[in-house]
This record gives C-alpha cells, structure tokens and sequence, in this order.
C-alpha cells in the first residue's frame, strides 16, 4: 500500500510541476490523494490583543498567565530581545524594558479562534480544531494561492495573520507551516522539498518528539528529521513504539495520522494548573484541589461522562512529583464521589508534608457515557444540578464549596473564570 | 533627562500615544521631547514620569484634553500633599474634602509600575485639586493592587483604571 501511495504521490507532484498539465492535474484532483493543509497563528494571543487594540502592533508585547507572573505568549519583537515562553516577567523586564504586558483574556482569543475555523471550515469539507490556534484541514488544491487565499481571508475578516503549511501528511504540513512563519505559506510539491525541509531540522521540530524521545534518538545518532526519516522504520518502532513509527511513515510522506473532524473520545478528563506563588499550607492548597474538582464535574458534565477512578497528581518546587489512584465506588460524575476520592488522595500525595505545592492536576479516569453507568438507589445527590442551574443563570462560581473561601484571590479576579482548558473541542491541548 | 528624588512613587509613568493629542498641545506645552516609539514600526507615544524634571499628566478635563501638572513633587510652600497619587481611601475618609477635588481621567495606553509597562485599554481614573494661585494640579487615584497586578509589578498598590481590571 505504501509503495501505490508513494507512486501517486509522485505522479501528482509531477503533473503540479509540468505546466501544460495543471488543467489537467485540477480536473484531476479528486483522483489524486488528499493533501493536508496546516492553518497556525503567528503568535496568536498577542495578535488577537492587537486585532483589539492595534496600537499595539510594532511594539513588544508579551502575554501573561493565570498568575501574573510567567509569559505565555510574545511577539516577535519580544522574541527578538531573547524572552522565550515561560519566562517570569522579572526576568523578561530587564532582557525587554520597553516590552508591553498584557494579561490573558482566554474568552477573547476563544471568539477569534472559532472565526478562523469558521473561516477553514467553509475552505474546505474536513477540518480539525486541532488548538485554540491551530487547524488542519483537507484539499485537493496544490498550488501555493490557495493557502494564500485563505490567508489573506483570515487576515481579513478575523485581523490575525497566519502561516499556513500543505502537505501530504499532517506532520509535514505543520512542519512546512512553522518553516513559513512568520505570515508565510507553503506547499510541499515534490520529494527533493520534502527532504530540503527535512534537512538539519533538529527532531524536536515534529510535533510527538519531546525531550526524552529526542534523547533516546539521540543516543543512535539520530538529531535531525532527515535522519530520522531516513532510519529503519522496524528500527524506529521498536525504539520509539508505534507513535513514532506513525511519525516515520508521515515524514516519509505517507498520511497514517488522520485528520479528526470530531474530537476524539477522552481517555481521561484532567483538570488543574499552576496554584501561584508555592505553598505548604494545607487550606489553601485543599481549596485548589477543591476547585479543580468543581471545574472537573463541569467538564464531566458538559461531555456527559463519567469515571471509575480519580488520580490526584501533585508537583513540588523542592521534591519529586508525587501521583495516585483512587478507586471510586461504581462509575461517578458527582462532586461529593470525587472530592471525597480527592480529599482522601491528598495527604497521601503530599509527602512529605513540608513540600512546597506549585501544580497540581486532578484527573478521571476510566472514563465511560454517563448513559452506560450502574445506577445505585442509594444515589441522592441532586447538588451538582442545582448548582449548575445557578450557576448557569447567575455566573461561573457563584454558588460554589465553602473551602473554596481560602482563595479570594482567585475568585477575585474574573479573568480566572475561563481558562484554555474551558475552551472545548480541540483534539489537542 | 530624568530625576531620581528617592521619591516612593506607585504608579511612576504613563504613556500616550502621540496620535490622541492635538499639535496645539505640543506648542503650548513643549511635549516634543517626550516623544518616543517602542519599534520602528510601532507608533510613536509620549512617556510623562513623576520622575521628568518637569512632571505633567494629560488629562481630560470637561472634556478636553489638556497637560496639567502631576501632584505636587517638590514645592515646599504648597498647602498641596507633596505627591503625585491620591489614595481612594482617603479620598473617600474626606482627607482630600478642603482642596474640592474633581474626578478625572488620564488618558493613558500604558502604565509603568517597577520597570513593567502595562496595557491600559481607556484610561485611568485621577482627580484634580488647585492650589494658592489657583493652578491645576493632576494627582492618580490609587487602590490596593489585585493579586494579578501584585504578581506582575511587586507592587501593593495600583491606579484605577476605566473599566478594566488587571
């Protein structure tokens, strides 16, 4: 199958290049095989800021997270000046001083993100909304004006300029859309292009190569996307299991990852974060894991789903990270089932007691429809819909647990309402 | 050139951009030297700090805009508070009732507070006193700083802004 595939490949690469033939390569484009168009955001929160506020184009800019200390997104003047994501605003301030910051409003860069998928939804009939500000979709087009089209449009109606990358498999295409940036296009037409991207690309450019894969292709003297392409696919899947080899056939130009139109089923719902500023007093710390449960009942809810098991993980800044799992009694979806699961969890995470709490993720697992569970009689919790009813009417968090009251801080502040994770039917994070 | 007076200043700076202010105002009150840009290809801006050797404050005032002096830095012999900040809780405990302030807004597009430039979306809210020869003086109203604000600036106070929150 590969060996067809790779054969049409190159027959509609080659009826692309040879001009007399482009009519007939359009008109016979639906026999061709589909490519995949990539659409990302060149820094797509401090664009969506400057679609509000233009004043702020030309300048440094830099975006800041749920705790006003750490940027989560920077232009390219700030980039320039040497602050990487993740950076702490003092440190940035001394690197960038005439940088400008901004503080999150995940609702506003939600509004602007599903006009750009509205916008490649009507481009083309398959489109995932991969993140907040990433899609890939499919086409049958080849040629570099219409992603330009699409850029053009996008930047028209919705203000924020994207790169856009088409290629026969996913992961190429986001490659080529990362090489294009930024505000660039381009379209993956024949296999000496796929190779000349693929050249000196360190491997931690493809999306699945993280730190620790990276390391351990390392150690076989793999560091680039060519030579990892080039390795032995046998080779690559014992080393890097079947994720890795589906990454070896895409670099290689054979589609294996599929575009998702629909968000695949969950495999578990997490909810959590950074609390802020570390902390080792266990008020505070409990009203987190308190309202990280809150926000997963909400999300079960909305996906209506529930779990058979909770995992509370907790993150330290001066010991290891510490996870565990607690059984539930039969499949459940109700704030008092999982807090008490939660409550139970963290004095047993949290060892040893004088560590200091900076992260944390309160995960269901086991997950299954809420239509498909065993009910019990002696289930009697009509809490969580009254609360919801409330809430729904009254706001977010207005009607919430008491042991949420250690954090006026958070509550305070209505930008904590809605956060990336509040932002449903991406297919990733 | 600036001015370091060891002053405890909240809120030190506010920037404008050079578009909102009419060309009269440059004249009438020699704003050239506080232009400066961010970028070549951002837009250019006016930088007014309590630190400046002479330190003003656009403000909009019956609804114009216009450059008053900010607070009262240095002068000695003014019954005015030596400052350039005006805390709301004593606005509101009748500490400022004998100077008859009147609401304002500085209209601002960004803010410095401890080397971090901030956004500001309309503007910030000041209120407007005079003193023995019956001169304006712009002081900026002050609030204890949101959690958010603390974080970013290290500050435990911040202006009041228009209809935003930080």
């Amino acid at each position: 199958m590969y060996i067809i595939l790779e054969g049409r490949e190159s027959l509609s690469w080659l009826l692309i290049e040879d001009s007399p033939w482009r009519t007939l390569s359009s008109r016979l484009s639906t026999y061709l095989p589909t490519m995949i168009g990539h659409v990302d955001a060149d820094c797509f929160y401090v664009s969506a800021e400057r679609v509000r506020y233009p004043h702020l184009r030309g300048m440094p800019v830099g975006v800041l997270g749920n705790h006003g200390a750490c940027i989560i997104a920077k232009s390219y003047e700030m980039k320039a000046a040497g602050v990487p994501t993740g950076m702490p605003i003092w440190e940035a301030t001394p690197l960038c001083p005439q940088g400008v910051f901004v503080k999150r409003d995940f609702r506003w860069y939600e509004a602007l993100s599903r006009k750009m998928l509205a916008i490649v939804q009507r481009a083309s009939p398959r489109v995932e909304f991969y993140s907040i500000d990433e899609q890939f979709f499919s086409t049958t087009e080849r040629t570099i004006e219409f992603p330009q089209r699409l850029q053009a449009e996008i930047l028209r109606q919705v203000g924020v300029p994207v790169s856009i990358g088409v290629a026969p498999t996913k992961t190429l295409a986001k490659l080529i859309s990362d090489s294009s940036k930024p505000f660039g296009c381009g379209v993956l037409k024949n296999d000496s292009e796929r190779l000349a991207l693929l050249r000196d690309r360190p491997v931690t450019d493809i999306t699945g190569i993280a730190r620790r894969s990276a390391k351990r292709l390392a150690e076989h003297g793999i560091h680039t996307c060519e030579e990892f392409a080039k390795s032995d696919r046998a080779f690559i899947r014992w080393l890097l299991t079947k994720r890795g080899e589906d990454l070896w056939w895409e670099l290689n130009g054979t589609p294996v990852i599929p575009i998702q139109v629909a968000r695949p089923q969950h495999k578990f719902v997490s909810r959590g974060g950074s609390i802020g500023k570390a902390s080792c007093d266990p008020q505070r710390v409990g009203a987190f894991v308190v309202r990280n449960v809150e926000r997963l009942v909400e999300a079960l809810a909305h996906y209506r789903i529930c779990c058979d098991a909770l995992i509370l993980t907790l993150l330290f800044t001066n010991e290891p990270e510490r996870s565990l799992r607690s059984s539930l009694l039969g499949s459940r979806a109700d704030f008092e089932a999982l807090l008490e699961a939660a409550m139970y969890l963290l004095p047993r995470v949290w060892q040893p007691r004088s560590a200091y709490v900076h992260y944390m993720h309160v995960i269901a697992d086991g997950l299954r429809p809420l239509s498909n569970r065993q009910r019990s009689l002696f289930e009697q919790s009509q809490l969580v819909d009254i609360k919801r009813k409330i809430n729904n009417r009254m706001g977010r968090f207005v009607l919430r647990s008491g042991a949420t009251l250690p954090l006026v801080d958070v509550y305070g502040d209505a930008a904590n309402e809605y956060d990336i994770c509040d932002i449903y039917g991406k297919s990733c994070f | 050139m600036n001015f370091n007076f060891g002053l405890i200043t909240m809120c030190k700076g506010i920037s404008i951009l050079k578009a909102r202010l009419k060309q009269e105002l440059f004249e009438q009150y020699e704003l050239e030297h506080r232009i400066t840009t961010r970028g070549v290809d951002a837009q250019e801006e006016l930088h007014f700090m309590y630190t400046d050797p002479v330190v003003q404050l656009p403000v909009i005032h019956d609804g114009q805009m216009v450059i008053y002096e900010w607070g009262n830095r240095g002068n000695k012999e003014s019954k005015l508070p030596r400052t350039g900040w005006c805390r709301l809780e004593s606005l509101e405990a009748g500490k400022w009732r004998w100077l008859s302030p009147e609401k304002i807004i500085i209209p601002a597009d960004f803010g410095l507070e401890k080397s971090v430039w901030f956004q500001i979306n309309e503007g910030m809210q000041g209120v407007l006193v005079h003193d023995e020869q019956e001169r304006p003086h712009a002081y900026m109203l002050t609030r204890p700083a949101s959690h958010y604000y603390q974080t970013m600036t290290r500050h435990d106070r911040m202006p009041i802004l228009i209809e935003q929150e930080i």
